[in-house]
């Protein structure tokens, strides 16, 4: 077997995912991952956890802390 | 005149560029609204429009600065006060901003550093500071993972089915610093360049951290699911495959 490109693939795949690859070193993983179970899998793990972050941190900010806030920049604006 | 309108006349006058064109504006009422910022061209922003401005603008920003005011400081009350403290502070350097400019980023900027300033200083963190010159056994964690196929096929099936306090726990669990690097680009979404500026730190140090925290992250929550008989090898089953 020769080397697949696994190691510059795995390497890369954080940058993959977050898109801060430049366009021919994207297209480069993007072929790899077409080709290759193992790094799927990698990457399907990546995808999955940024997912899982991004649901659990959802928060909605409580009413009585827009309306201090609303207060605050006015009294701000009433000493300009 | 319309609040568009008025908002572009206060654009105007503070020399910025509006955020977006309006599309679909019949070319009578550009006119008109062009006169109308003529006959006030001359006028400076009032204290009022810079307000109105300010609210439209950066308010709709709270929930994520809610969010991640959580995730910095670990609890309501206290990210209650950090996200106002954070809005005193833009308000009050507003007139500084460029519009046109990524606001968001500006908001953030100012959240973590008044985080790190004022709210980080009273914890006590045995760490702070030399967190990124740490080995990976330091921080508990292991060295790079390999596993099989079907591990890791498993793994994200674990993963993807966790409960969400389960990854805010895992979340807490890591260094701060690694924490919120990946608070920014996975929530967030901000590029590692927006990044290093937020947190006042090089690029390679972000992508550190990123990588590193994520590890970790991936780490706590295949431990969490183990313990909890999901299906998930140990993460630290080192099979060549």
């Amino acid at each position: 077997m020769t080397d697949c490109g696994c190691d510059k693939a795995k390497a890369e795949l954080e940058e993959f995912l977050h898109h801060e690859l430049r366009a021919p070193d994207a297209a480069d993983v993007a072929e790899h991952l077409a080709n290759c179970v193992d790094c799927t899998h990698e990457h399907a793990v990546g995808v999955v956890l940024t997912a899982a972050v991004k649901r659990a941190c959802s928060e909605t900010a409580p009413e009585e802390l827009r309306a201090e806030v609303l207060l605050k920049i006015r009294e701000l604006r009433a000493a300009m | 005149m319309a609040p568009a309108a008025l908002m572009d006349s206060v654009l105007a006058r503070l020399d910025w560029a509006p955020m977006s064109d309006t599309p679909g504006v019949p070319d009578a009422d550009l006119e008109a609204d062009i006169e109308a910022d003529l006959r006030v061209a001359a006028a400076p922003v009032g204290a009022d429009e810079l307000r109105s401005l300010f609210e439209q603008q950066a308010l709709p920003f709270m929930d994520q600065l809610y969010a991640a005011a959580m995730r910095m400081t670990r609890n309501p009350a206290d990210a209650s006060d950090l996200v106002q403290e954070t809005y005193v502070k833009a308000f009050q350097a507003f007139r500084q901003f460029q519009q046109g400019t990524n606001l968001k980023a500006w908001l953030y900027r100012i959240q973590t550093n008044t985080f790190i300033n004022s709210y980080r200083k009273n914890q006590r963190n045995p760490y702070q500071g030399t967190i990124d010159d740490l080995e990976d056994w330091q921080l508990g964690g292991a060295e790079s993972v390999t596993q099989h196929t079907s591990t890791r096929s498993a793994e994200a099936e674990a993963i993807d089915h966790l409960p969400d306090s389960a990854v805010k726990d895992a979340l807490q669990s890591i260094p701060e610093d690694f924490r919120l690097a990946v608070y920014f680009a996975d929530v967030e979404g901000f590029s590692y360049q927006e990044i290093a500026d937020i947190m006042k730190t090089p690029v390679g140090t972000v992508m550190s951290r990123l990588h590193r925290g994520r590890r970790l992250l991936r780490e706590r929550l295949a431990d969490y699911a183990a313990e909890r008989g999901i299906a998930v090898p140990p993460p630290r089953t080192r099979s060549k495959g």
